[in-house]
């Protein structure tokens, strides 16, 4: 059984994902509860490259998908897992303690989707300077109309 | 005997004119000038052939052309009509408008030189725009004194590059262009500058800084803003966090229009500023109104701060950093801690994509980090082709590989130099920033433009190389193979550079692995990993090159690393060429507003820092519904950095970060 073979015999018989293959990438989708579960599998796995961490705001479906994307050498496996969240209580375990760039990307995330990482204690400002009003990531955040506004006002 | 002297005399001024046939470029001043197409500077239109569709508006991403009406025809059979205008304080020269117009009507020329000390002279109706460009030295205006004389023959200058124009003010400081034969040198104080350059697009974090150093500037001061983002936000002008017109806060007195603009307009706006001071300018009156929103943040001692230690801020205005900053506790010399502050280049690229059409966002992409653009409009074309499900001709991957390959390379020598002015050895920085200027030079016959080539559209590239593109970059390739001979003698091999390198700052394995170090960076720590191998692209599996790999994980052999990927990219570009096949170079794509069907796609680069990702997502629609950059630098410098500088002396932390080789830009976005 390959490396491959043997993370989607896991992924999809214990933790229930939802498989497809996106050219270079294997694309999992997860329940919210079993995502943690699915990071730490992939850890223990040695995939010791954690590439990103980030969210898409669906607003229409009232969700926000959370996913990641690791890497595992020298078998060159790419795995992106997936979850959704509703909008309206927009929190996650954090990955935070499974690889060591996981918490700032993290942090990114909050500052720009304002979701929760639950564990994760560095959640504060990383590119500006004060907590913004509003997520500026966020779909309901138009920046035409701020723009617009921004002139109006002078 | 006589004969032998002669000939060891001869032999000596061979030997130097050999030398002198190779140096680096120095560009004359003014430049020579003949009109010509095929460039991306400033437009022409021709009026008769112009079909007024407006095409040219629609597609400008930045909205810098407005259709304008003209009545045209004899009395009895007036009509009106519409003729595009340009406002070069917004054009960013990504040639879209060119591009698509049906006619041709619309077309570009190499004039880029625009200088004006109002705005409101960048814009140009119809009936400017047909005129050809013309260049004209700003005229010499009446000395007014000794005192005004001396003045403006010792400029001393404040350098703040915030942005993207930073890439052209490097031959501007550098050998390329060289601005101290103006009598300019660079000041490494506000107190003792004349003149405040403010580089590129301001945001609301680096604001704050400009108006600190303008505060603290004697009088008289001037401020010279380089590129569109200072006049109106430029590319940016829709994000949140740039702000819009710098002279809301600071006044400027000259306006460089051009993204970035070419370090000639930057000696024709110095020229203008000396014939003005001479004639008694002294600049325009302070408005600088600091309001509690402006006013920095103090750089408090930390409570448990040992006695020992002091707290030193390292940027974002230094010569070592770039516009980024670190947050130093130092006991002595020794750094016992450092916490990087980043975000001072966050325009929010990712959003900004979502504003903009498939098509029109190939101009956005490559601003995301300038010092490697070709590498990121690939990444995003090959993006957009998976998901729109484009297989693209096999001229156009040659095309786009060797373009790729030259951008690699001119990033890898802006490196060499910024590591040599790290390392105070300020002669490398001029070699290497001298010969970055001959492959600028490939660049711009190539595609028309020497920083953003806006060359890969989703489909293929936009032009194919010119007749004589081949005998000129192979003439290079052997020069640049004896130059970077003189490198290693002079540099690689130098006992003084060695000692400054060598064993510093050292990358275990393990930790670069786990740290999700890509690139360069990584291959000098022993871990065999190049996307062109692991996932090849483009060309690349046609190709035979080799990859670089040390096992010893310090500054020098990172520095070591990109010398000799120099030379792989020479060996790719060569063969590419050689093997560089017929046909066509463009797949059909569909308009500016075409739709892609639902879904998402994932691309991998190898771009000059590492492993760069896209991952986008449609919604169907016209635009990207989410677009994610992962970059190759965040992790380097905001997670490994400060893990690395813990224990190093101050003097070496500029060294430090140079050989990760950081762009600030690119871990912002």
């Amino acid at each position: 059984m390959t490396a491959l073979e043997e993370i989607k015999d896991y992924l999809l018989k214990e933790l229930k994902a939802e498989f497809s293959v996106n050219e270079q990438v294997n694309c999992f989708k997860v329940s919210k509860d079993n995502y943690w579960k699915a990071a730490k599998y992939l850890q223990e796995q040695k995939f010791q490259r954690m590439l990103t961490i980030s969210a898409i705001d669906w607003i229409e479906k009232d969700l926000f998908s959370v996913y990641f994307i690791v890497h595992k050498f020298p078998e060159n496996i790419y795995v992106k897992v997936e979850t959704e969240i509703p909008r309206t209580e927009p929190k996650i375990t954090s990955i935070h303690e499974l690889w060591p760039t996981a918490g700032l990307k993290e942090r990114e995330t909050w500052e720009m989707f304002q979701i929760t990482f639950e564990g994760n204690d560095d959640l504060r400002p990383l590119f500006l300077e004060e907590e913004p009003e509003i997520a500026p990531f966020r779909k309901e955040f138009d920046w035409r109309e701020f723009y617009k506004a921004s002139l109006t006002e002078k | 005997m006589v004969k032998k002297q002669v000939k060891g005399i001869v032999d000596v001024f061979r030997g130097g004119a050999a030398f002198l046939a190779e140096k680096p470029i120095t560009y004359n001043f003014p430049p020579e000038f003949t009109v010509a197409e095929k460039a991306k500077g400033r437009h022409t239109l021709d009026m008769e052939t112009c079909r007024h569709c407006g095409l040219c508006a629609n597609v400008c991403p930045n909205h810098a052309i407005e259709m304008v009406k003209r009545e045209e025809g004899t009395d009895d059979s007036k009509k009106t009509v519409r003729y595009p205008q340009i406002d070069f304080s917004k054009c960013c020269f990504c040639s879209l408008c060119v591009e698509i117009c049906p006619t041709k009507s619309l077309k570009m020329t190499n004039a880029s030189v625009m200088v004006a000390m109002d705005t409101k002279q960048f814009l140009l109706p119809p009936e400017e725009l047909a005129k050809p460009p013309e260049l004209q030295m700003p005229e010499p205006l009446k000395i007014k004194g000794a005192k005004s004389w001396a003045r403006s023959r010792s400029l001393w200058v404040m350098n703040y590059f915030t942005g993207c124009c930073f890439i052209e003010a490097v031959p501007w400081v550098g050998s390329g262009f060289d601005m101290e034969r103006f009598g300019m040198i660079v000041a490494r104080n506000p107190r003792m500058a004349d003149v405040l350059l403010v580089g590129g697009y301001v945001t609301e974090k680096t604001v704050k800084r400009i108006i600190r150093i303008y505060e603290q500037m004697p009088l008289p001061k001037f401020v010279i803003a380089l590129g569109n983002c200072p006049m109106g936000g430029g590319t940016y002008w829709d994000s949140y966090n740039t702000i819009k017109r710098i002279d809301d806060y600071i006044p400027v007195d000259i306006w460089i229009a051009g993204c970035p603009p070419r370090p000639e307009a930057i000696g024709f706006a110095v020229v203008a500023a000396i014939n003005h001071i001479q004639n008694g300018y002294a600049g325009k009156e302070e408005k600088v109104k600091l309001t509690k929103k402006l006013q920095l943040p103090p750089v408090l001692p930390e409570d448990n701060l040992d006695p020992k230690e002091r707290i030193l801020p390292f940027g974002p205005q230094h010569p070592g950093t770039g516009n980024f900053s670190l947050k130093l506790t130092t006991n002595g010399e020794l750094v016992t801690k450092a916490e990087p502050q980043v975000g001072y280049l966050h325009r929010g690229f990712e959003k900004l994509m979502e504003y903009r059409t498939w098509y029109q966002n190939i101009m956005l992409v490559q601003r995301i980090c300038v010092l490697d653009g070709g590498a990121y409009e690939l990444a995003y074309s090959m993006a957009v082709e998976q998901l729109a499900g484009i297989e693209i001709p096999e001229r156009a991957k040659y095309l786009r590989t060797i373009q790729a390959e030259f951008s690699r390379i001119q990033s890898h020598l802006l490196n060499l130099g910024l590591v040599g002015g790290a390392t105070g050895f300020h002669t490398m920085q001029n070699i290497t920033w001298g010969d970055r200027e001959k492959i600028l030079k490939l660049l711009d016959e190539m595609t028309g433009a020497r920083i953003y080539h806006i060359y890969n559209p989703p489909g293929g590239v936009f032009r194919d190389i010119p007749d004589n593109f081949k005998d000129h970059t192979m003439k290079v390739i052997t020069n640049f193979r004896k130059r970077l001979k003189e490198y290693d003698k002079v540099f690689i091999e130098n006992p003084t550079f060695q000692a400054r390198t060598l064993k510093l700052g050292v990358l275990p394995r393990e930790v670069a692995i786990a740290h999700d170090i890509t690139g360069p960076n990584i291959r000098a720590s022993g871990v065999d990993f190049d996307v062109r191998r692991a996932i090849p692209y483009a060309a690349y599996e046609a190709l035979d090159f080799e990859v670089p790999t040390f096992k010893e994980g310090d500054a020098y052999h990172r520095i070591v690393a990109r010398r000799l990927e120099i030379e792989e990219s020479f060996r790719i570009i060569e063969q590419a060429l050689e093997k560089l096949p017929s046909g066509p170079i463009r797949a059909k794509f569909g308009s500016y507003k075409h739709k892609i069907p639902e879904g998402e796609a994932i691309s991998f680069i190898e771009s000059a820092r590492g492993e760069l990702v896209y991952h986008l997502v449609s919604n169907g629609g016209n635009s990207p519904y989410r677009a994610k950059v992962r970059g190759p630098m965040f992790d380097a410098i905001v997670v490994l950095l400060p893990k690395l500088l813990v224990g190093t002396y101050i003097a070496d932390v500029p060294v430090i970060y140079w050989s990760l080789d950081n762009c600030p830009a690119d871990h912002d976005r």
